[in-house]
């Protein structure tokens, strides 16, 4: 029985048009723009090598390692690219309340989500144990406070994350895996339907939404530019200080 | 699924012989399917692994729900008893059961179970009881998809995720129309079958498989 | 057959259970009453596979806490000059670099956020002379925000140090702090940087860079910052012994660098 004849990505059309319904100004590209002046040549490269990283390429598996858990390289490192995804989310959405200069409306929505979010990563840290990734930096300029900017980026980033899901879940090795992402995957696509309701968009509009792989996804991500460079906050240099 | 009262034919006790013969396995296997809808989750192995066979079991069992929104939406919007958005969603929603309605139909082909029918009173007449009834009804459909997902093949895993996507999106959409949460949970938990024929029987809406 | 065998037994045991006569099914005889009186559904149902265990169950959402109180603090991208309003036009104020003196990357308290003209504009507390000096710079000069829990006080009277963790005192100690001719600065500032590993036993283990500056100390190399940081005279504390930074003993110091991120506000009163 073959449901579907090919199960085909989306292509980065399909994909541009998915943002182009919700980021019309180019809120996501502006990101880039209002983030990194001068400095932009110098952080896209780094953001883009970041989120390469982050998207398990780079990680080499720790073969030496007994694994907390019983899953497979291949699944840890889907696992990965989905926590740097909830970190991103999770950091919007909390900052975007903490910073409270969103509508009321929008605030609440990214209250609850933003604890979703956040629940997500304590549950994806907690199941790769040892083989966790520490969260990037993120720098989300000033689209944590801009409520269309804020607005178009939510829905991306929801809609973005299902798809994301939908093409992660035939690629898992695990079952038990694939259980856990699932019950993920139809509370993002409730977030997506939801703040697209709160704007007027259409809450759902095909009657089937497709995969989006984690390729596309971190280049995505990257073109957002909100992956940053750490700031180094520690140093071992003598003090110049008074004494 | 049953004959129709009174009729035997080659098809339906060849798929009673093949669910007898699915069950029997089961029990070989050391798992009791059977009943017993508080035991919930199995740890791990003891679940069978996915199959073309077992597709076919979670995708009619799909089908059901999918025909059921279908149904419901179609005779909701034919009443014309809704106005505004509400009737907006029944007309759209509709519209996306009808194609997940094909897609499993042409999946299935010849193994698709038969056309159950529906009842649904004031559930499609009224606007409270069609909230409440739809606001169930999709809740339900993702359970019934987050459950069994695992289950599949990896072919039908990926169609699966592509439609119980949208019911996410019905589900807040409809909960928000009802004035309930959209996403009131971190996750949604996968429902049991056994949990999700109770919530359909109690609906009171099929009639007949 | 064993196998034959094993499904009639399944269905015996069946029954039993359910009390459903599933072997009328089998047979293809359709006894009607029966077959009313079971939910028809279930049959549909009956045969399905459980849900596997998922590999993790996702907890309770956690809303934050509307009394926490947090500072935020955002690196230094570009050298860019602070001014006296969110306004390209306004005078400026102060220059703010990329780097610290000790090469970390600099960092400014923000105090809040302002649009003006489309560009957005952060009020932030400033390295600077005079202390206690605020400017605004565009947002797009500064990187990610990172938020605290932590407050720092200090108190000259008491020659003390407090940490506070949303509110709650979680660390205290006994400080030294600047003699009269090289006072501590009054005001609020933030931690800078952490420095450690430098070995100089007159700072102790670990040094924390302040924003604080002496105001009278300008020509101080590397412009005169307040530090907190260890000691190699611990008998001195508590007192007025120092060029104008807040000294712990060395074990205080190691205590409070576990609790105390940098980027944390301070108030010296």
């Amino acid at each position: 029985m073959t449901p579907r004849e090919e199960i085909s990505e989306p292509t980065i059309d399909e994909l541009a048009s998915t943002l182009a319904e919700i980021d019309a100004d180019g809120a996501l590209q502006e990101t880039a723009e209002a983030a990194f002046g001068g400095t932009r040549a110098a952080f896209l490269q780094r953001s883009l090598a970041a989120a390469a990283a982050a998207a398990g390429g780079l990680f080499a598996a720790n073969s030496a390692d007994a694994a907390d858990v019983a899953t497979t390289k291949n699944d840890i490192a889907m696992l990965r690219f989905d926590l740097v995804l909830e970190y991103l989310q999770a950091g919007f959405y909390t900052e975007a309340e903490r910073l409270g200069a969103l509508t009321p409306k929008t605030l609440g929505w990214a209250r609850v989500v933003g604890a979703h979010e956040r629940a997500h990563v304590v549950a994806l840290k907690r199941l790769l144990g040892r083989k966790t990734v520490p969260s990037p930096t993120f720098n989300y300029g000033s689209v944590t406070t801009r409520e269309q900017a804020f607005i178009r980026t939510a829905v991306g980033f929801e809609d973005l994350t299902a798809a994301l899901l939908k093409w992660q879940a035939p690629r898992l090795d695990s079952r038990s895996v694939v259980a856990a992402a699932i019950t993920l995957h139809s509370v993002e696509t409730r977030h997506a339907a939801w703040i697209r309701h709160l704007i007027g968009l259409q809450p759902a509009a095909r009657a089937f939404d497709k995969p989006a792989s984690q390729a596309r996804m971190a280049r995505l991500i990257a073109s957002t530019n909100f992956v940053s460079a750490q700031p180094q906050l520690a140093g071992r240099s003598r003090p110049r200080l008074t004494g | 699924m049953h004959p129709t009262a009174g009729t035997e034919n080659a098809d339906s006790a060849r798929r009673s012989t093949r669910r007898a013969l699915l069950r029997g396995g089961l029990v070989v296997g050391g798992a009791f399917a059977v009943g017993g809808g508080a035991f919930g989750w199995r740890a791990g192995a003891a679940t069978p692994a996915p199959s073309a066979a077992t597709d076919q079991q979670i995708l009619n069992f799909a089908l059901v729900l999918e025909r059921l929104q279908a149904a419901f939406y179609t005779a909701a919007v034919d009443d014309d008893a809704l106005r505004g958005e509400l009737r907006e969603f029944a007309e759209i929603v509709g519209g996306h059961e009808r194609e997940h309605v094909a897609f499993l139909e042409k999946a299935l082909g010849s193994n698709a179970d038969s056309q159950p029918t529906f009842e649904f009173g004031s559930a499609t007449r009224e606007e409270k009881a069609f909230l409440d009834a739809a606001v169930l009804l999709e809740n339900t459909g993702v359970a019934a998809y987050n459950g069994q997902a695992a289950n599949l093949t990896k072919k039908s895993l990926a169609a699966a995720a592509e439609i119980v996507s949208v019911e996410g999106r019905h589900a807040a959409w409809i909960s928000d129309l009802a004035g309930q949460h959209p996403a009131p949970r971190a996750a949604d938990p996968g429902a049991t079958a056994d949990d999700v024929a109770a919530t359909l029987q109690r609906t009171g809406f099929i009639k007949e498989q | 057959m064993r196998r034959r065998k094993a499904v009639a037994v399944a269905f015996v045991t069946a029954t039993l259970l359910t009390g459903i006569v599933v072997i009328q099914a089998i047979r293809g005889k359709a006894a009607t009453s029966e077959r009313a009186a079971r939910a028809p559904i279930a049959d549909a149902f009956a045969g399905l596979p459980r849900p596997p265990r998922p590999a993790f169950t996702v907890g309770r959402p956690a809303l934050l806490d509307r009394r926490e109180s947090r500072a935020r603090f955002a690196p230094v991208l570009r050298r860019v000059d602070a001014r006296t309003e969110p306004n390209a036009e306004a005078p400026p104020v102060a220059t703010v670099t990329e780097r610290t003196e000790e090469g970390t990357t600099n960092i400014l308290l923000v105090l809040s956020e302002a649009r003006r003209q489309g560009a957005a504009w952060v009020h932030v507390r400033l390295p600077v002379l005079p202390n206690n000096r605020t400017g605004w710079v565009p947002r797009s000069a500064l990187g990610g925000y990172r938020f605290v829990d932590t407050h720092l006080t200090v108190d000259l009277n008491r020659f003390t140090v407090t940490l506070l963790r949303d509110g709650r005192p979680v660390f205290r100690a006994s400080v030294g702090i600047g003699r009269s001719a090289w006072p501590t600065p009054k005001g609020d500032f933030y931690i800078r940087n952490r420095l450690s590993g430098f070995g100089d036993p007159f700072y102790g283990p670990i040094a924390f860079g302040t924003s604080a500056r002496s105001a009278v100390l300008t020509d101080w190399p590397g412009g005169g910052f307040v530090g907190i940081h260890g000691t190699n005279e611990p008998e001195l504390i508590p007192g007025r012994i120092s060029h104008g930074c807040i000294r712990l003993r060395n074990d205080d110091i190691v205590r409070l660098a576990r609790l105390m991120p940098v980027g944390t506000p301070l108030t010296i009163r």
